[in-house]
């Protein structure tokens, strides 16, 4: 009897034990070790410095502007840096390294670079950034007008999306909140 | 503290309860609902800056301006540029396809050589090398046929083959060869242009105008122009023909009568016209009238086309009370068509007096030739190349020891289609420049792709059927997809290695050089002012003071002006022999055949555009099936039912049509569609109907020796 007693104090112990070792661990494989499995992280091809920039006196419309028909050109091209970048510097500093790369990779082969875009959305979703030119960007989109370096982009093994692109349910929170459609045909033609 | 069962359990009831409490369970759920969507086939929308240029269509015959949307420097899209004249912001399926035509699985890659039956990909180098060998051995037998009538490329190729030693040169029949054919019987000179936008009344004798004939996309804009909603029309536009087409059922009115019996319609009308006091200066006048009157009164039309005489005598009423007639001749799919057809609609317009005035017929000028020893393009339409294979098959002709084909399927376009790819086979070394695997290159011994006009300089002069001189420019969008070269430059480069001298290293050159021609020929730019408004009177703008930058912008060079014509006449003694009632078919399974072609289906080179293929409706193309349409008082004559699968056989082959009920066909006519049969191509065209040329008989027209397959008789099991 005594023994029986005994086996079952311990055991519901060791099985409260156990089970909290079981949930504590699941926590942290599924918000540590799991976000790390799923992204995988890459760096911007170009280190562009939007300070640097901002610093010069460009202001964001110059190279982020919306196309004569409100369509969003998006990001600038080859041709756009190498107005003011169509020369290698020389320079021996990690800057100048870095637009001599631009220069040389870039400039003098034509090719685009291929920027990572942090917000990209899939084919099956248009969005205008006409109809929401009244927000600021950074709502949506990292804040880099204030960063030297760009962030990293995490892309996910399993979608190849990025982990900031916006899910559905976040347009649609925002669109109720501002009282507009949620219809399917508004972001899907 | 050991883990035994019950701590084990405890460790995974834990970690259940822990795993739920964090994004694995939901975050892989919504991922690997993505990830199902996320095939590599789908295709990409590239993203990248937006812009729009423009070029100038040259896969479809009614050559229009294209607007086209890059992003990141590659086409997208293309729509018609609004400021083109054979445009004006139209588009056929056709020309909006060349975009997407580019990455066509049925593209040629690569130059390709045949070895042991089978080909091999070789490089440009080789290529160029074993074609001037090749020719080099074929000198003084060497022909050429294109299928590009209005491009500055045929002066190359033509050159080329005249210094190599010509066996012929010729373009593919159409209803540019057949006017050009009669316009020469006629004693007239120049190319024949109609003037839609300043007619008051139009009388389409079978050409499918809104359609497949001429610069059908601008013919749609004169008539939308002159036509506006809400408002009383401002033009009459009336049809003949078998088929009430895509042309026939925006007409005012549509009168059924066979493809075949488009001359003896013609000449019904000219008689009530002379009747009714209509006469002419032009030769030939009092014959004429003899002629008329005695054989084409309104009793013997309507024993020969069913047409009642009244409805031919309001026919020429409305024409003679009109302020601007004009009659339109052509064939209902766009080629086969008699001369003699064209002659008797032609003799209308003499009779109404409608030759080089405004909503007229404009006889115009042939533009300067700028490679020397290059043919005129009258020369070029004066072949008949369906009579030359038919000779080449049947011995009668020496078959060419070389053959070059371009921007042509004569294994597949062309009628009697087994005994056109016997001559084929009887030519011993034959260069296709397709680019896409079609039907003739599939026999061909070398390839040399040609790139695609969105990415190669081209041109565009004067199409069939503008009522203006115009040329527009092809230029290159965009690098080549494939291992393709502009086939002008192919050919500069080796008649320079066969030290032939055309004059020029690069087709650009050629092209700058024509430009520089019309420049001195006077014209202008269409911009603010449309040639038919200079033709109706406004003033001509000056012309351009940079003409090839104009037309790298998109804008056409246009010319209001025509050839005196000293000789053009009637011609009774042809007419006699080639306008005359066709006989019905006594067979009692047996019935008349008549095609129609439509864009989305294509050309002969081009293939069914895969994008265009689900727009053919089930009445057209069942499955695998082509559909023969015929009404239901001839398919009971026939013995036909509604969805049966029956067998066509003509003179020129046999093949299998599923029977579709359709009121809008003639009748004693079973109506096919064109553009189908493919044996080449993709998956797309290839294996899909029958190819209705292949029935077709050729027959030589009585009077203008011209090869003609407009009346074919099928029987059907």
């Amino acid at each position: 009897m005594e023994e029986r007693k005994s086996h079952a104090a311990g055991g519901v112990g060791s099985f409260v034990l156990w089970t909290l070792i079981g949930f504590v661990g699941a926590l942290v494989v599924g918000w540590v070790v799991f976000p790390k499995l799923l992204y995988s992280r890459r760096e911007q091809p170009i280190r562009f410095s939007h300070t640097v920039h901002a610093a010069q006196g460009l202001d964001c419309v110059q190279c982020h502007h919306l196309g004569p028909d409100g369509r969003f050109a998006g990001l600038p091209t080859t041709e756009s840096c190498a107005e003011c970048h169509g020369e290698e510097t020389g320079e021996d500093s990690p800057a100048g390294r870095e637009i001599d790369r631009l220069v040389k990779d870039y400039v003098k082969t034509g090719a685009q670079i291929p920027w990572l875009i942090y917000q990209f959305q899939p084919d099956n979703v248009f969005f205008s950034h006409a109809a929401h030119k009244g927000f600021p960007c950074s709502q949506c989109h990292p804040d880099v007008a204030a960063m030297d370096s760009p962030p990293p982009y995490f892309e996910n093994r399993l979608t190849g999306y990025s982990k900031d692109t916006m899910k559905m349910w976040q347009c649609e929170r925002c669109h109720a909140a501002m009282g507009e459609s949620n219809a399917c045909y508004v972001c899907h033609k | 503290m050991g883990l035994d069962r019950r701590a084990f359990l405890g460790l995974v009831a834990g970690g259940a309860i822990g795993t739920l409490c964090t994004p694995i369970p939901w975050k892989l759920v919504d991922d690997a609902a993505i990830w199902t969507q996320n095939w590599s086939w789908l295709p990409k929308l590239p993203k990248g800056q937006i812009d729009y240029v423009t070029t100038t269509s040259k896969l479809c015959p009614a050559g229009e301006g294209l607007r086209v949307m890059r992003v990141a420097g590659q086409p997208v899209t293309a729509s018609g540029n609004p400021d083109h004249p054979l445009s004006q912001g139209g588009v056929s399926a056709l020309a909006r396809s060349e975009v997407y035509m580019l990455y066509s699985p049925a593209r040629i890659k690569s130059p390709m050589k045949k070895s042991g039956g089978r080909f091999e990909p070789i490089t440009w180098e080789q290529a160029t090398a074993e074609l001037a060998e090749r020719l080099g051995t074929a000198k003084g037998s060497v022909a050429c046929v294109s299928g590009d009538a209005t491009g500055t490329v045929n002066e190359v190729l033509s050159a080329f083959v005249g210094q190599l030693g010509s066996a012929g040169y010729f373009l593919m029949p159409s209803d540019a060869t057949t006017a050009a054919r009669g316009v020469k019987l006629m004693g007239g000179a120049g190319q024949a242009g109609y003037d839609f936008e300043n007619a008051a009344t139009v009388l389409v004798l079978g050409a499918d105008i809104f359609e497949t004939w001429g610069t059908s996309t601008r013919n749609r804009k004169a008539f939308a122009a002159s036509r506006p909603v809400g408002q009383a029309p401002k033009t009459t536009y009336i049809y003949v023909g078998p088929l009430r087409n895509n042309t026939a059922a925006v007409c005012d009115q549509w009168i059924p009568a066979g493809s075949a019996d488009l001359g003896v319609v013609a000449l019904g009308i000219a008689w009530h016209l002379i009747k009714a006091g209509a006469t002419s200066p032009a030769p030939g006048f009092e014959a004429f009238k003899a002629m008329v009157t005695g054989s084409f009164g309104p009793e013997d039309v309507r024993l020969a086309t069913g047409i009642a005489p009244d409805t031919l005598a309001a026919v020429a009423k409305t024409l003679a009370g009109s302020k601007a007639p004009l009659v339109v001749t052509g064939s209902p799919f766009g080629q086969g068509l008699g001369a003699g057809p064209f002659i008797a609609g032609m003799a209308l317009n003499l009779l109404l007096g409608r030759i080089n005035r405004p909503g007229g017929v404009y006889a115009l000028p042939e533009l300067a030739a700028a490679v020397p020893g290059a043919l005129g393009r009258a020369a070029m339409l004066d072949g008949d190349l369906p009579g030359f294979f038919s000779g080449v098959a049947a011995g009668k002709t020496p078959a060419p020891k070389a053959l070059l084909v371009y921007d042509a399927n004569p294994a597949y376009g062309l009628p009697e289609t087994a005994a056109m790819t016997k001559a084929l086979e009887m030519i011993p070394f034959k260069v296709s420049f397709a680019s896409f695997w079609d039907e003739t290159a599939a026999m061909c011994d070398l390839i040399l792709p040609n790139s695609l006009p969105l990415e190669r300089y081209d041109d565009l002069a004067t199409p069939y059927g503008a009522g203006f001189c115009l040329y527009s420019l092809v230029k290159p969008l965009q690098k080549p997809v494939h291992d393709t070269r502009t086939t002008a430059d192919v050919i500069l480069a080796v008649a320079k290695k066969m030290r032939l001298a055309l004059g020029y290293d690069t087709f650009e050159q050629v092209l700058r050089a024509k430009v520089a021609t019309l420049a001195k020929a006077g014209g202008f730019v269409a911009k603010d002012v449309m040639p038919w408004q200079v033709a109706a009177g406004s003033p001509a703008p000056a012309p351009a003071g940079d003409l090839w930058k104009e037309l790298q912008a998109g804008y056409a060079w246009t010319m209001v002006g025509q050839v005196m014509q000293t000789g053009l006449g009637f011609v009774p003694g042809v007419l006699a022999k080639a306008v005359r009632p066709v006989a019905t078919p006594t067979e009692a399974r047996a019935a008349l055949l008549v095609a129609y072609a439509q864009l989305r289906t294509g050309t002969a080179v081009t293939g069914v555009p895969c994008q265009d293929l689900t727009t053919v409706p089930e009445t057209e193309l069942d499955g695998r099936t082509t559909c023969l349409r015929v009404n239901a008082a001839t398919a009971k004559k026939l013995g036909l039912r509604d969805g049966a699968t029956v067998t066509l056989t003509g003179a020129g082959g046999r093949c299998q049509a599923k029977v579709c009920f359709f009121e809008s066909v003639i009748n004693g006519v079973v109506a096919v569609p064109l553009g189908f049969g493919h044996t080449a191509f993709d998956h797309f065209s290839r294996g899909k109907g029958a190819n209705s040329l292949s029935l077709m008989p050729l027959a030589e027209e009585p009077g203008t020796g011209l090869s003609t397959w407009i009346a074919s008789e099928v029987t059907i099991a």
